[in-house]
C-alpha cells in the first residue's frame, strides 16, 4: 500500500473513532449520534428484512431507467449538434443555461406531466443524467481530430460509417465521462423526488425512517445508499478506465 | 526525363485502357489555381500550376513554407473541390476523393483506437470487404512496411516513425493507383527519415505506384525522386522542374555522392531566394500585427 493510501486509511479510522468516542460521551443525544455499533445492525437488520428489497428495487428500476433515457437521449442530441454544426449554434445555449440548473425544480411539473408514482422519478432521473451527457457529447464531437475525419474522406467512407468508425470511437472516453456525471446526478435527482413525494423507494425509505424518528436506522439507508452509490461509480469507473487506456496507452516503449 | 533501371516486375494494380494523347501521364493537374479569402484580403495560395505524373513515376514538389503545398495535396486527392484548373486521372477529369487516389497526411493520423493492424485494416472495412480477406491484405501491407511485430499494438505503444509507416501502409492496402504523400516523415528526425525514406523507395520499386510527395526537404526530395518540382512562394508556382539522373536502386547512402550534392546545391539556389522571400514575409506580417 501505498503512503496516501495508509493516511486515507487512517483518516477513515480516525473520524469513525471520533464519531463513537461522541456518541459514548454522552455530550450529544444518542438519538442525533448513534453508535456506530448500532448504525451497523441497523443495517444488518434492514439488509435482513424482506421489506427493504422492493424499496431497492424500485430505487435501482428508477435510476436504471431514467439514466438509460436521459444518456441515450444526450447522446444523441449531442452528436447531432456537433455534427449538425447549423442545430449546435442553435441549440448550444440552452443546453449550458439549463445545465446548472438545478433540475429538482422541475419536480412539480414532472409530476404533473408523469404523475406521481414511478413516471416522475424516471423522468427526474432521465432530465437529470441527460445535461451531463449532452454537454460531454457536444464537447468530444467538436474534439474529434479533424485530420482523422479528413483520411475517412479520403477513403470514401459515407457519412454513416464516418460516424459509426471514427466520431463514436474518438468521442467515447468523453461520453463516458459524461455519463459518469450523469449516473451521479441521476441518483440524486431520483432519490429526491423520492423524498419528496412517494411511497416506495430507498429516498422513501429514508425519510420514513427520519419521520419516526429512528435515528439509527435512518443513518442506516444513508449508509447502504452511500455504498451503493460508491459501487455504481466504481463499475461505470472501471468501464471508462478501460477504454480510456486503449487511447492513451502510455508512452511506454515498444519492447524489442 | 531519364529512363531508370526499376524492376518493373510488380505493378498490380494498374488499370489498362487509358487514352493515346496522354498514354503515360496518369496523374496530370493543369492550370491549378487557388484563392482563399475574398477582396483586399484575398490570397492566391497556388496560381497554374500544370504538372503530370507518368506511370510508375514518383515526383517531389519543394517549396518553402507558404507556398501552397498543402493547398496542392488537397486540390489532388480531392479534398478541396473549389478551385481553378483540371485533375485528370488516366486522361479524365476527376473531382472529389478518387479511389485510385491515396492520400498520406501530414499530420499524425492514425486511429488511437484501433491496433496497427485494424488501421490498416480501415478502408477494407470502408469498402465491405470480408473479414478473413481483411485481415489476411493487412497483414500483407503492415509487413511491406516492417511492422508485422508490431500488429497489435495501438498507435500509444508505437514510435512516431512506426505510426508514420502504418498510416502509409493503411494508404496502400486500399490499392491506390496514385499515392499521394504530404510530408509523411514530416514530424521525424532527419536520420529517421533517411532510413524511413529508404523503405519508402524500396516499397515503390516493390508496388511500382505512381508518387507525388510533398516534402521540405531537399534531401528527402533528391533522395527518393525522379525529378524535383520547386515550387516558389506564395503565390506557388512552378518554378523548376529537376530531374534527378541517379541511378536506381538508391539508398541514402547516395547523399554521399557528389552528384547527389550538385543536385541538392542546384535546388537550394533556386529555393533560397523563395525561402528568403517567405521568411520576409512572416516578419512584416508580423511586425505589422
Amino acid at each position: 500500500m501505498s503512503r496516501a493510501a495508509y493516511l486515507r486509511l487512517a483518516t477513515l479510522l480516525l473520524v469513525w473513532a471520533a464519531w463513537e468516542a461522541l456518541a459514548r460521551s454522552g455530550l450529544v443525544f444518542q438519538g442525533v449520534v448513534p453508535s456506530s455499533l448500532t448504525v451497523l445492525a441497523s443495517a444488518a437488520s434492514e439488509l435482513g428484512s424482506s421489506n427493504f428489497y422492493p424499496h431497492l428495487w424500485r430505487s435501482a428500476e428508477e435510476i436504471g431507467v431514467g439514466f438509460a433515457i436521459g444518456s441515450a437521449a444526450g447522446v444523441g442530441l449531442g452528436t447531432l449538434m456537433g455534427v449538425a454544426v447549423f442545430l449546435g449554434r442553435m441549440a448550444h445555449p440552452y443546453i449550458h443555461v439549463l445545465a446548472p440548473t438545478p433540475k429538482i425544480i422541475f419536480l412539480p411539473v414532472l409530476m404533473i406531466l408523469f404523475g406521481v408514482d414511478i413516471g416522475s422519478k424516471i423522468a427526474m432521473g432521465a432530465i437529470s443524467a441527460f445535461f451531463p451527457v449532452v454537454v460531454a457529447t457536444y464537447d468530444s464531437v467538436r474534439l474529434v481530430p479533424p485530420v482523422l475525419l479528413r483520411v475517412a474522406r479520403s477513403f470514401r467512407a459515407s457519412r454513416w460509417q464516418t460516424v459509426v468508425k471514427v466520431y463514436f470511437p474518438s468521442m467515447l472516453p468523453a461520453v463516458v465521462t459524461g455519463m459518469r456525471l450523469g449516473l451521479g446526478v441521476a441518483i440524486i435527482g431520483t432519490l429526491l423526488a423520492e423524498i419528496k413525494l412517494s411511497n416506495r423507494g430507498l429516498g422513501f425509505l429514508a425519510i420514513q425512517r427520519y419521520e419516526g424518528f429512528h435515528i439509527p436506522d435512518l443513518y442506516a439507508v444513508l449508509l447502504i445508499i452511500f455504498v451503493l452509490a460508491v459501487a455504481a461509480n466504481i463499475a461505470i469507473g472501471r468501464v471508462a478506465d478501460r477504454l480510456q487506456r486503449r487511447h492513451v496507452i502510455s508512452r511506454r516503449t515498444p519492447s524489442r | 526525363m531519364a529512363e531508370y533501371g526499376r524492376d518493373c516486375r510488380a505493378q498490380p494494380f494498374m488499370t489498362s485502357g487509358h487514352g493515346s494523347a496522354q498514354a503515360s501521364a496518369v496523374l496530370t493537374a493543369e492550370g491549378i489555381g487557388k484563392r482563399f479569402g475574398s477582396g483586399a484580403t484575398a490570397v492566391t495560395a497556388i496560381d497554374e500550376v500544370t504538372l503530370s505524373v507518368k506511370q510508375g513515376e514518383l515526383i517531389s514538389v519543394i517549396g518553402p513554407s507558404g507556398c501552397g503545398k498543402s493547398t496542392l495535396f488537397n486540390i489532388i486527392g480531392g479534398l478541396i473541390t473549389d478551385y481553378e484548373g483540371e485533375v485528370r486521372i488516366d486522361g479524365r477529369r476527376v473531382s472529389g476523393c478518387h479511389p485510385d487516389i491515396g492520400m498520406v497526411f501530414q499530420e499524425e493520423s492514425t486511429f488511437p483506437w484501433r491496433t496497427a493492424l485494424e488501421n490498416v485494416e480501415f478502408p477494407l472495412e470502408v469498402r465491405g470487404l470480408p473479414a478473413a480477406e481483411r485481415r489476411q491484405r493487412a497483414q500483407q501491407f503492415l509487413g511491406l512496411v516492417g511492422l508485422t511485430e508490431f500488429a497489435d499494438r495501438y498507435p500509444g505503444e508505437l514510435s512516431g516513425g512506426m505510426k508514420a509507416r502504418t498510416a502509409i501502409a493503411r494508404t496502400l492496402a486500399a490499392h491506390p493507383k496514385i499515392l499521394l504523400m504530404d510530408e509523411p516523415f514530416g514530424a521525424l528526425d532527419e536520420q529517421t527519415r533517411l532510413l524511413l525514406g529508404d523503405r519508402l523507395s524500396q516499397i515503390h520499386r516493390e508496388l511500382g505506384q505512381t508518387t507525388l510527395l510533398i516534402t521540405h526537404s531537399i534531401t528527402e526530395a533528391v533522395h527518393l525522386s525522379d525529378r524535383v518540382v520547386v515550387m516558389s512562394y506564395r503565390p506557388g508556382r512552378i518554378k523548376r522542374v529537376v530531374d534527378v539522373d541517379l541511378p536506381r536502386p538508391r539508398s541514402s547512402e547516395i547523399i554521399e555522392s557528389e552528384q547527389f550534392g550538385h543536385l541538392v546545391a542546384s535546388i537550394w539556389h533556386d529555393l533560397r531566394e523563395e525561402a528568403s522571400r517567405g521568411l520576409a514575409a512572416d516578419e512584416a506580417s508580423r511586425r505589422s500585427s
